[in-house]
């Protein structure tokens, strides 16, 4: 998918898997540190299974032996981050408080514009693009509100 | 062969309708990220009130059989399993599809499925009553080997890195690990309120896969070149029927292990897939192919996932026991048309049963043709523009997670484990095995729990779990899945060593 195919360094392979060293021991310290263990039982299996195998996957990123996926570029960044922006604002705040559908639709209509390769300043793209969000969330509305009859929630609109 | 007695109803047009309604309506169900075949058999159930009971069971049991097959959809042309048992078929599928290949894929996903899910009702018809009794000697502790082997099958096989593929899986399993603890009602891991329920099976799924494919979308900004996601080329359909039956290790093994699979109570199909996905790798000459878009991977996990749709009824037609969240969702239908399912369901109610059977045998028949109609359309589907997707599928997903419980909480966290996702994938961690972690987690903990139960009373953990062949044959297949991994893994490197050097 990217054009950024490459294998992380050792630097940006050692802080994930001393992130995940950090989960591990967390889920350790929680799952032994209780006045009753009946119901930690299962979850000190997995972290002590867990903490064995982050720590091994931390010694590997340390000697440079963990070859394995592509790293992160400041270009890709620069490129997702108005995306992850607009997947916030639209889950986390807008779809309660402006309504599923409404913010659905203006999430839809920022992302698209946001990544269209078209020129923003030209009528007949801007109305292709309403008209492909109108198209997309009525088919949505069909599907959830209308044949599945999902109660969603509304907000300041629908 | 009194079922040949009731094939009559099932042709007649009323029932032929219906039965359309039910393939097409579950194909595009299951081909939609989030609504998994459970959730379409419990959508449908309303709509078969008013229908007699052979008809309104064959409705669900043509949306089971094709919602199976139509998670490959999404599976294969977004790497997004429509369902759980769909995560197989992403390893390869996707890949095929990244090749051009999306609609070859598509075709023999659905051939083998429907060898896999007539094969299966084959067993279902001749098979009931001597197999019921060898399901039911599965207790705990093999229950819960069978969860941790297919943690370990996924977590060595979908990844670069063993030691990050386990440790993924071990993440999934602490995951669903997380909300209220079911025996005492203990929070455990709650930091927010929006986690006391726990992580939904379905909102993970959602968010493991969707989001992180979202952003990948996004990565390349506004590169006009990068509109398209990939192409998809003609491929003639008697040609992929042909290498499907050309692919006999891999329906074979699949079919098989997904008929073995299906048979025990709360394995479930997502199993069946990855085991099968399995040993079919292992026993292939092309085992280093697979996971870059071979197609004997894409084979094995659909007729294994098919396959397992007709035992699974097995136990709950001849025992009233549902071995998986879509047979119980089932049990509701036959008990809303005053079935009781038993010992003597096929005496008293023998016209319904066998009815019923025998339509979700054509069924097959229509999920393939169906299915072989929808491939054709796949080139539509990723010409569409990534901006489009993107967006489209951002907005599914939240509608998707959201109608699950209708809980927000549940879009929270479907978010934020996409996100977080993203950035683990981009260090080499993978989806697959944290989703079956999450799925898996509930089956190996209630188990473990009650083994141990078990064990206190009787000679203690280490004889209860770790003797008896099937354990240790459980046991056996956990380690070498891992073990061989490990050693392909140093193989590899070994290899591309030697290739840097030269």
């Amino acid at each position: 998918m990217s054009d950024f195919q490459g294998i992380a360094n050792r630097w940006q392979q050692s802080v994930p898997a001393g992130m995940v060293v950090m989960l591990a021991l967390w889920v350790t310290f929680v799952s032994f540190d209780v006045k009753d263990p009946q119901p930690y039982l299962f979850p000190r299996l997995i972290s002590v299974a867990m903490l064995g195998l982050s720590l091994m996957a931390f010694a590997r990123a340390l000697g440079g032996r963990n070859r394995t996926g592509r790293g992160l570029h400041s270009r890709t960044l620069r490129n997702i981050w108005p995306g992850l922006a607009v997947m916030a604002v639209y889950v986390f705040l807008a779809a309660e408080w402006l309504g599923f559908y409404t913010a659905g639709a203006a999430a839809f209509m920022a992302i698209y514009t946001l990544y269209d390769p078209n020129p923003h300043n030209t009528p007949g793209i801007w109305i292709k693009r309403l008209l492909i969000t109108i198209g997309f969330m009525s088919v949505m509305y069909c599907i959830f509100a209308l044949i599945l009859r999902v109660q969603t929630p509304r907000g300041l609109l629908v | 062969m009194e079922f040949l007695n009731h094939f009559g109803p099932v042709f007649s047009l009323s029932s032929m309708a219906i039965l359309c309604a039910g393939t097409v309506g579950g194909l595009l169900l299951g081909a939609t990220p989030g609504l998994s075949p459970t959730m379409a058999v419990a959508l449908l159930i309303p709509f078969t009130f008013h229908m007699d009971p052979a008809q309104g069971l064959m409705l669900l049991g043509a949306a089971y059989t094709s919602t199976v097959a139509g998670g490959a959809v999404s599976a294969i042309l977004l790497k997004i399993p429509g369902a759980p048992a769909n995560i197989a078929t992403a390893l390869d599928g996707y890949a095929m599809a990244r090749k051009g290949d999306g609609a070859k894929a598509l075709q023999m996903c659905f051939v083998s499925s429907a060898i896999g899910g007539v094969i299966g009702i084959m067993v279902l018809i001749f098979l009931t009553p001597v197999l019921a009794s060898w399901a039911l000697g599965f207790g705990p502790s093999h229950l819960f080997w069978i969860a941790i082997l297919g943690v370990t099958i996924i977590g060595s096989l979908d990844s670069r890195s063993v030691v990050k593929g386990l440790l993924s899986g071990c993440i999934g399993l602490w995951i669903a690990t997380i909300g209220y603890d079911t025996i005492q009602g203990v929070e455990r891991f709650v930091f927010t309120d929006h986690l006391e329920g726990g992580v939904n099976v379905i909102a993970a799924l959602i968010g493991l896969f969707a989001i992180p494919q979202v952003i990948d979308m996004l990565e390349n900004g506004r590169n006009p070149q990068r509109m398209s996601m990939m192409d998809v080329r003609r491929h003639p359909v008697l040609e992929s029927i042909r290498e499907v039956f050309s692919k006999v290790r891999a329906l074979v093994v699949g079919s098989v292990v997904g008929v073995l699979i299906g048979l025990i109570p709360g394995a479930g199909g997502q199993i069946a897939g990855i085991v099968a996905y399995d040993q079919t790798r292992k026993f292939s000459p092309n085992r280093d192919r697979f996971g870059t878009g071979e197609s004997e991977g894409v084979v094995a996990a659909e007729a294994a996932n098919n396959a397992m749709v007709g035992p699974s009824l097995v136990p709950l037609l001849t025992l009233s026991v549902p071995g998986s969240p879509t047979a119980a969702v089932l049990l509701g239908g036959l008990l809303i048309h005053g079935i009781f399912p038993g010992p003597d369901l096929f005496t008293t109610h023998a016209a319904v049963a066998w009815t019923f059977i025998n339509s979700m045998l054509v069924g097959q028949i229509l999920m393939l043709a169906f299915g072989l109609y929808i491939a054709r359309l796949a080139a539509h589907v990723v010409r569409i523009p990534a901006p489009i997707l993107a967006a489209g599928i951002l907005v599914l997903a939240v509608f998707g997670a959201y109608s699950v419980q209708h809980s927000m909480g549940d879009v929270f966290v479907m978010c934020g484990l996409g996100i977080g996702m993203y950035f683990l994938a981009a260090f080499g961690f993978s989806p697959a095995p944290i989703v079956l972690g999450v799925i898996l987690g509930p089956i190996a903990e209630s188990n473990y729990v009650q083994g141990r139960i078990i064990a206190g009373a009787g000679d203690g953990l280490f004889v209860y779990f770790c003797t008896g062949t099937l354990n240790i044959v459980l046991i056996t297949l956990c380690l070498a899945s891992v073990g061989y991994s490990a050693i392909s893994e140093l193989r590899l490197r070994r290899r591309e060593a030697g290739q840097a050097a030269a």
